[in-house]
């Protein structure tokens, strides 16, 4: 009887391994260990054995079985993962084609390089003031020290429409503007980003539409020493940690005194390359102290008030920024540039 | 602003490093534009010509021996006026001449040549002789072996400012003196002019009929020589940039550059009186100036006169009827201060722009008038044989008071945000040279007339740039306020996101355009704002609409083989007394496609719907309608375009472009769009952000087909649909449009209902129900007949 287990075992164990199909497993399985297999049989033939051979060969054939159980699962999950890899070969596809064309926007980089300057100045507490750009002579130029024989209104010959209204030629007069809205004089932090106008015709260097941010600070308080700090800190987030920036002399009518601000050059680090003209630094706003004449046209005590104002052209940063070398690539649109940004 | 050094020089005692000048001016005055020699030749050497030969094979050249001091040359020479015994300008091989011309050893018809003997021209600098006829001459002092530009006073160097108009100042060498001796903490001394007259009366007499001219000095001098200026003399106006003419010119030049103060010198025997009338022009009045120009003038311009005609355009132009010539022997000198404003519009109207003319516009330091009439009769002296001729005549109408402006050291600290001490600011004074007195803690300063200012504004930029920007400390505004985007600033900043989201390429464009793209999309005829003053045609009128803009870039980019074209713009439009801030795009091509699994549609009308819709979704604007224009749209093709309505407020259009206008341009299926930013910012402002709970109850869905007149349109439908059940219909999708052939004039339309409730599981029943009515209204209201 012991043998025949043994050569049952055996069989049974063969007849699993060749099963290859989960079919063929449950016909081994049912003539093994079903109702009239052979175990079974087995099992009804230990009532003639003695009582101490009955737990003994009973144990075996359980034993017995039970490895056949065993074997059968086993095979079953061999079956099964062999079916799931034949499946997951059968849908392997050729992953080295192309993607779906998924379009990609992009921003104009003169947009982005606003929205960024935009976002440093509301972190340091100024709210974004716009205005239009067919502006009255008054507030592009009257209000902001420039009467109508100012030899400076040469300097930036301006687009007319009517003796009194023209394209504006800086964002100034939303300055004017907000100042005179400022009924309150109450602490004034702003910047005005905006579209201007200057009568150029375009080249390389110049364009007769471009834009600018200028930032005003008007309070009790503002000193030139704020200023130069707010200069900075611009500098080192347009530019980079480690720039540094220099303060010269020069003239607007709306400031007094005025400066022209250099950052230390961003490609050679201020030993003197080509990009800065071998001068280590590089020019990028012009600011000041606001001239008194401005702040009283718009009604300010300037014993009490005072502030600073600066502006910059966001042509010329994106120029230096990114190395742009004509300025009508920004108006351009070839999406292949515009893609770059 | 040209300087030379070396006139510079002439006010220091010591001499100053023009490196370090470039700096100081940069940081504490005004941007120097350049540094540069003033000949930038080395090696150029005086020689003395000892021979001068016919050549044997050429009949224009010499061979000369030169001697330069240290070896003999033998030179070809093919200038006629060489001859033995001049001294003259040798390059010898090595040396480099401008135009990057490189002198070399060569034979000349087999004679050897081993340099060259040169003409100013081949210098760079015809300017110094006006009437050279080959080679330059040297005098018979010149030493061979010498530097000739030495020689010449040519060894210069200039230092060119770039002045801002706060500056005139520096329009005078003896300004730009007073501002390097404040950056240099160091001493100018300035030659007080000595003049000898003749003790004779002066017979002019100097009469004013105009508020335009505040002060007036005439000088009669007699026994003129016209002849050449010296050396020195030339050079410094070269290095200045005015060419040399004759004595009597450079001298008049040559102190307006030291003084900043034109003159101008009459021929006094071409004057018809010894009366000088200083007036307005008369309208219509003639004049023929110096350029033998005939100008006509108007009241606003000023004229000398002899009583009776014009004999100049005041600060602009002499008249021919006074001009100076070879023989003129008895000269009125000119020196005065007109009106700034006048002159600039003469010399604008005119266009004669001039040195003395912008010295007039920028402003004069009047109280110098005299003693630069003066210094210029001392040198006429000296280099014209002149007699002066008594005191000069005049009028002036200077205030002899002087301008004081007030600085307390708390406004300075106030403003700068540096602690001055008193000690430094009297001291920056003092190297400004400007007198004060102190009365506590305030400084009252005399302003020089050199130097105009307003306000304590000008002293404080005075004392920062002295004392250098590099001491202001750094700090940040300590008033605390809030900042922040408004929404207006938000929003527009989400409808940016969303495009590029979207894959759209944000562009640019110019506001100036053509007259015919301004107004192209107008709906109705608006007018136009026109540049008075436009650079072209291309850029004459503000436009009404993007659109046209963004079709150029999509011309310009299928022009370089971009195909698809997905662009937006947000910019001003502008309408009279009116800036519309709009909102456009273009769409052309295919979006998100794939060629080799065969998806690769070109978008069509109903994309672009689809953006908007969105976009409208983005902004939470729900109340919004879409219908075909009441009347057709301007270049927009008349049955693929639509409206946008915030109730009955027309938003903006979108749709192909028509046809014709995409034939035009050689385009195909563009679709654009134009919305009015501003209603958008309005709608999306009143949208609350809310939150209704999503409902816990399986919805219902309900596929419904239906025949309906191909005139019935898909809105007509779903609003039908809407209307009949407003409580549980939860969403109207149509998904299949279908065109059958047998049935004439009619289509089928598919559409997918779901019902919902919040309270409780539907129940089919009741779905049934509604479905029911909902085919009847359909059959009623629209004739539709339900597809089996
Ligand atoms: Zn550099």
């Amino acid at each position: 009887m012991e043998n025949k287990l043994k050569q049952m075992a055996v069989l049974a164990s063969d007849a699993i391994e060749k099963c290859n199909t989960i079919n063929e497993l449950m016909d081994v399985k049912a003539l093994y260990l079903g109702k009239k297999s052979e175990f079974n049989a087995i099992m009804q033939d230990l009532k003639g054995l003695s009582d101490e051979e009955k737990p003994r060969i009973g144990k075996m054939v359980n034993e017995a079985k039970q490895a056949i159980s065993a074997l059968i699962e086993e095979r079953k999950n061999h079956i099964d993962r062999e079916k799931i890899d034949a499946l997951l070969k059968e849908q392997t596809i050729d992953i080295t084609l192309p993607g779906k064309k998924i379009a990609v926007g992009h921003k104009h980089i003169l947009t982005k390089i606003i929205e960024e300057i935009e976002d440093i100045f509301v972190g340091l507490g100024y709210t974004i003031k716009e205005g239009p750009e067919v502006e009255s002579d008054k507030y592009n130029f009257e209000m902001l020290n420039l009467p109508k024989d100012h030899p400076a209104r040469e300097m930036q010959d301006s687009f007319y429409i009517t003796e009194e209204t023209l394209l504006r030629t800086h964002t100034s007069p939303v300055q004017v503007r907000s100042l005179l809205a400022n009924t309150n004089q109450e602490p004034l932090k702003i910047i005005c980003p905006g579209v201007v106008y200057r009568k150029d015709d375009d080249d390389q260097t110049h364009s007769h539409q471009f834009m600018q941010i200028e930032a005003l600070v008007v309070d009790e308080k503002a000193t030139l020493a704020d200023l130069k700090g707010t200069l900075l800190l611009i500098a080192k987030k347009l530019f980079g940690e480690n720039r540094e920036i220099r303060l010269r002399p020069s003239y607007f009518p709306f400031t007094e005194p005025s400066v022209e601000v250099d950052v230390s050059c961003f490609k050679c680090n201020g030993v003197g390359c080509s990009m800065c003209k071998q001068t280590g630094w590089i020019e990028i706003l012009g600011a000041g102290m606001v001239n008194n004449n401005v702040l009283k046209a718009a009604g300010y005590d300037t014993d009490k008030y005072q502030g600073f104002a600066l502006g910059m052209g966001i042509e010329r940063i994106a120029m230096l920024k990114y190395g742009i070398e004509d300025i009508r690539h920004l108006y351009m649109n070839d999406l292949r540039f515009n893609s770059q940004f | 602003m040209k300087v030379s050094i070396n006139w510079l020089n002439q006010y220091f005692a010591e001499k100053l490093d023009p490196k370090d000048l470039v700096k100081k001016f940069n940081l504490m005055s005004q941007e120097v534009a350049g540094l540069e020699k003033l000949v930038d030749i080395d090696g150029l050497i005086i020689g003395h010509v000892k021979s001068a030969v016919k050549h044997p094979d050429a009949d224009k050249l010499k061979v000369c021996m030169v001697d330069v001091g240290d070896e003999e040359l033998q030179i070809i020479c093919g200038a006629p006026n060489v001859d033995a015994n001049q001294k003259v300008i040798v390059a010898r091989s090595g040396v480099t001449l401008p135009g990057d011309f490189k002198i070399k050893k060569a034979k000349i018809r087999g004679i050897e040549s081993n340099g060259m003997i040169c003409s100013l021209a081949e210098l760079g600098i015809q300017a110094f002789d006006s009437n050279e006829l080959g080679i330059f001459v040297l005098g018979e002092d010149a030493l061979p072996g010498e530097d000739p530009l030495k020689y010449l006073n040519l060894d210069d160097q200039v230092l060119e400012l770039d002045l801002t108009a706060n500056r005139a100042d520096l329009l005078s060498l003896r300004g730009v003196a007073y501002d390097t001796a404040a950056m240099l903490n160091i001493i100018p001394s300035f030659h007080e002019p000595q003049v000898i007259r003749e003790t004779t009366e002066n017979p002019v007499s100097i009469f004013t009929q105009t508020k335009n001219c505040q002060v007036y000095y005439g000088q009669l001098i007699e026994n003129i020589t016209i002849k050449q200026s010296p050396y020195w003399l030339k050079s410094r106006l070269i290095a200045s940039g005015i060419r040399p003419i004759n004595n009597v010119v450079d001298i008049t030049n040559y102190v307006m550059l030291e003084y900043g103060q034109p003159l101008h010198a009459f021929d006094y025997d071409k004057i018809n009186s010894d009366r000088i009338l200083v007036r307005d022009a008369m309208d219509q009045e003639e004049i023929i100036t110096l350029d033998g120009e005939k100008r006509g003038l108007l009241k606003g311009d000023i004229v000398i006169t002899d009583g009776e005609r014009p004999i100049a355009l005041a600060g602009v132009m002499g008249g021919l009827n006074t001009e100076i010539d070879a023989s003129s022997r008895r000269v009125l000198l000119e020196s005065a201060v007109f009106n700034s404003i006048k002159i600039r519009k003469t010399a604008l109207r005119l266009n004669l722009k001039s040195e003395s003319s912008s010295r007039f516009e920028k402003g004069i330091d009047a109280r110098k008038t005299l003693e630069a009439l003066n210094y210029a009769s001392e040198l006429l002296v000296r280099y014209a044989d002149a007699i002066i001729v008594g005191k000069p005549s005049f009028f002036n109408t200077i205030n002899p008071k002087k301008k004081t402006i007030t600085l307390s050291m708390d406004k300075l600290i106030k403003v700068t945000g540096l602690k001055f001490e008193e000690d430094d600011v009297e001291k920056i004074f003092n190297r400004l040279r400007f007198d004060f007195k102190k009365k506590g803690d305030t400084f009252i300063v005399t302003i020089p007339s050199r130097r105009p200012m307003e306000s304590y504004q000008d002293l404080i930029e005075e004392i920062v740039r002295i004392h250098g920007y590099n001491m202001i400390p750094l700090s940040i505004p300590v008033t605390p306020t809030q900042g922040g985007l408004n929404k207006k600033q938000k929003t527009k900043r989400l409808i940016r996101n969303f495009f590029v989201g979207k894959g759209f390429y944000e562009t640019k464009t110019y506001s100036l355009v053509t007259e015919e793209m301004a107004r192209k999309y107008d709906k109705e005829t608006l007018p136009t704002i026109k540049i008075l003053n436009p650079l072209t045609k291309e850029r004459e009128y503000l436009r009404h609409s993007i659109i046209p803009s963004l079709i150029n870039v999509l011309i310009y980019n299928k022009a370089r083989k971009i195909e698809d074209v997905f662009i937006f713009e947000t910019a001003n439009t502008y309408f009279k007394n009116d800036e519309q801030e709009k909102l456009a795009f273009l769409l052309n091509g295919k979006s998100d496609y794939s060629l080799w699994q065969g998806l690769d549609k070109e978008i069509d009308f109903y994309h672009l719907k689809g953006v908007i819709e969105a976009l409208l979704e983005q902004l939470k604007i729900t109340n919004y309608s879409i219908r075909a224009s009441l009347s057709p749209l301007p270049n927009l093709h008349p049955g693929i375009s639509a409206e946008l309505l915030f109730g009955e407020e027309v938003v903006g259009f979108f749709g192909r472009l028509h046809p014709e206008e995409e034939h035009r341009f050689g385009l195909k299926d563009v679709y654009v769009c134009e919305l009015e930013l501003k209603k958008l910012y309005e709608s999306s402002e009143k949208q609350e952000m809310t939150y209704v709970e999503v409902s816990k109850y399986p919805p219902i869905e309900r596929d419904l087909a239906i025949y309906v007149a191909n005139e019935i349109s898909a809105h007509e439908i779903i609003e039908v649909i809407k209307k009949t059940n407003k409580k549980l219909l939860n969403s109207v999708e149509i998904f299949d449009v279908y065109y059958d052939q047998n049935k004439e004039n009619k289509k089928s339309i598919a559409l997918r209902l779901e019902f919902l409730s919040y309270d409780r599981t539907l129940e089919a029943r009741e779905v049934d129900e509604q479905i029911s009515k909902i085919i009847v209204n359909l059959k009623k209201e629209l004739n539709a007949e339900l597809r089996s």
